[in-house]
């Protein structure tokens, strides 16, 4: 979304969702608070950090896109190296949603349906977001063009504001409901936000709906290829396939030539 | 006899500065720096040629090659199976890995040039990141060393075990360090001539506005690869001879953190297409990346990064230089006195 409204990388998200994970953490363990409420601490947290990030570091450089490539980068690691100084490498867990449900007679942890549930509410809210409200269409409209936008009357800057608290709502989101499946470390942010580059570039930039068909795709080549080469290859086989894809269609699937 | 004079200034101005730093540079192992420094220097001189590569083809063009890691890291791998599983020695696969390295990058890089814009940046820094899947999965990964790397001999070792102990790691160090500054300024003229060439304003054209350049007749897409292949040869030659004198080859060559980011910095904190900026700016950050350990340790990321936000942030348009002609005005004033 932030790509499509600044036209601009911005590597710091792997960071919003370290960040979102770890303040959880400390809530539950330090402070004791309930996991729903850490959870939402958490995801707050993100989207402030996001909003911060955006005004001190992205907004100065718009013009230069290469440069904020490199900021939010450097804010990556920054990221990276305080919590490796503060935490260490040792990796931490977040407990699991409660509870398993047998799904034809298999056991499916309730996490899963935690994850696939929040995702949908998720993805229908910005959707509607993004449709219906007079915010929302903005940064449509800002996605569109910044100089048309600011004709009618839209400050590109207070929705890139916007933007930027969403996007960074989101990506703390991600963290919370990922991080109990798999351990989190202080470098576990790069996986997720090269995932998600990469299935941005594949859905087509600005497209919401390009966004989830391709995530889908990304998803079920990745697990029909574990079944296929076994899991070393597999991780890298949706890369390799979208690497094809933007060859032959540059603009993406749903994304529209510029 | 006018003209006699201003070209003397000149020389004064343009050139003696630049044979000055490069007369330091070259008596450096004489003048007590230590091992630590003169290593440090070895790998900043080589990392030369990277940060020329790219502001020779994305300071000048804007399409911005983020694959470059990815070409550093396959010179590297190239030249380790070339040794380990041909029994090439060092030296002769080094000289092998360049051109299948630049052969490589070109096939697996070139196609993303049909796209433009972050299209073609994001799509570059896809492939390093494929790569280093490759290198790290299972079947590959046996055959690639997995993450503890292909071990073979540094380049020069056979010749350094027929001296005497004493002087053995001194042999190597020197060698490496005149090898990496042989190639750093060689490479640094050929990119300047190339730069203020026909074929440089060809670059400048491409950059500015692509469908002009097309219209004044310059065939756009020749211009571009010719670039991609000159960037690609720079950071092979860095590459090969990076692993070369650090063995084993890693994943670390591939990774954009370590081979990507500090000459990409370099590039912008001196000045997009500038070569003289960059150059500069190579040497300042990188030294001062070292130089910073010394002092605050493992915080020196955290600083090192707040240093390069801050300076990004209020010059985007680069600090070096600007400094470096102001500098220039200076030294003019001093003269013409």
């Amino acid at each position: 979304m932030l790509f499509g409204v600044a036209k601009i990388p911005n590597l710091a998200y792997g960071s919003l969702y370290i960040l979102s994970s770890y303040v959880m953490y400390a809530l539950m363990m330090h402070l004791g608070l309930e996991p729903l409420i850490a959870a939402l601490v958490a995801i707050l947290v993100a989207g402030l950090a996001s909003l911060l990030i955006g005004e001190l570091v992205v907004k100065p450089g718009l013009k230069m896109p290469v440069s904020v490539f490199i900021t939010t980068l450097s804010v990556a690691y920054i990221f990276e190296e305080f919590f490796r100084i503060e935490m260490g490498l040792r990796p931490i867990t977040l407990p699991l949603y409660p509870g398993v449900t047998y799904v034809l007679g298999v056991p499916v942890s309730n996490h899963w349906f935690l994850i696939l549930s929040a995702s949908l509410l998720m993805f229908l809210l910005l959707t509607v977001f993004l449709k219906y409200t007079v915010l929302g269409r903005s940064i449509r409209a800002v996605a569109e063009s910044w100089d048309e936008s600011r004709r009618l009357g839209i400050d590109p800057l207070k929705v890139l504001r916007v933007t930027f608290f969403v996007s960074g709502v989101y990506a703390g989101a991600t963290g919370v409901l990922l991080t109990p499946l798999k351990a989190l470390t202080p470098t576990a942010g790069w996986g997720p936000l090269f995932t998600a580059f990469a299935i941005v570039a594949l859905g087509g930039v600005g497209s919401v709906t390009g966004t989830l068909i391709a995530s889908f795709i990304y998803g079920f080549f990745e697990q029909s290829m574990t079944y296929v080469l076994g899991s070393g290859v597999a991780s890298i086989s949706p890369l390799v396939l979208i690497i094809l894809v933007l060859v032959f269609r540059p603009q993406g699937l749903m994304g529209r030539v510029e | 006899m006018v003209f006699a004079k201003r070209s003397a200034k000149d020389l004064i101005i343009g050139k003696i500065p630049f044979l000055t730093v490069l007369a330091v540079l070259a008596l450096l192992p004489f003048l007590n720096v230590g091992g630590f420094w003169l290593d440090v220097l070895t790998m900043v001189n080589l990392f030369l040629l990277v940060t020329l590569a790219i502001d020779l083809y994305s300071g000048t063009t804007y399409y911005l090659n983020l694959g470059v890691s990815f070409t550093f890291g396959f010179a590297g791998y190239s030249l380790a199976l070339l040794n380990v599983y041909y029994g090439i020695p060092t030296e002769y696969s080094l000289l092998l890995a360049i051109p299948i390295s630049i052969f490589f990058s070109l096939t697996i890089l070139l196609p993303s040039l049909k796209i433009r814009g972050v299209y073609f940046a994001i799509l570059s820094l896809l492939v390093p990141i494929v790569f280093i899947g490759i290198v790290t999965a299972q079947p590959f990964s046996l055959y690639l060393g997995g993450e503890g790397g292909l071990r073979f001999k540094q380049l020069f070792l056979d010749f350094a075990r027929s001296l005497p102990p004493g002087v053995r790691l001194t042999f190597l160090q020197y060698s490496y360090y005149y090898i990496s500054l042989t190639a750093a300024v060689v490479g640094y003229i050929i990119a300047y001539k190339i730069s203020f060439s026909e074929f440089g304003f060809m670059l400048r054209a491409v950059g500015q506005d692509e469908e002009l350049a097309e219209g004044t007749g310059i065939n756009t897409l020749k211009v571009k690869v010719i670039g991609f292949l000159i960037s690609s040869t720079y950071v092979s030659i860095a590459g090969a001879l990076y692993a070369s004198m650090r063995p084993p080859v890693t994943v670390d060559l591939v990774v954009p953190a370590n081979t990507l980011i500090p000459p990409l910095t370099s590039v912008i904190v001196g000045g997009l297409g500038t070569l003289i900026g960059p150059a500069i700016a190579n040497y300042l950050l990188l030294l001062t990346y070292e130089f910073l350990w010394g002092l605050i340790g493992r915080w020196r990321v955290i600083a090192y990064m707040l240093l390069l936000i801050i300076i990004i942030t209020i010059k985007p348009q680069g600090i070096i230089f600007k400094a470096y002609v102001e500098a220039k005005k200076f030294l003019r004033g001093v003269f013409s006195e």
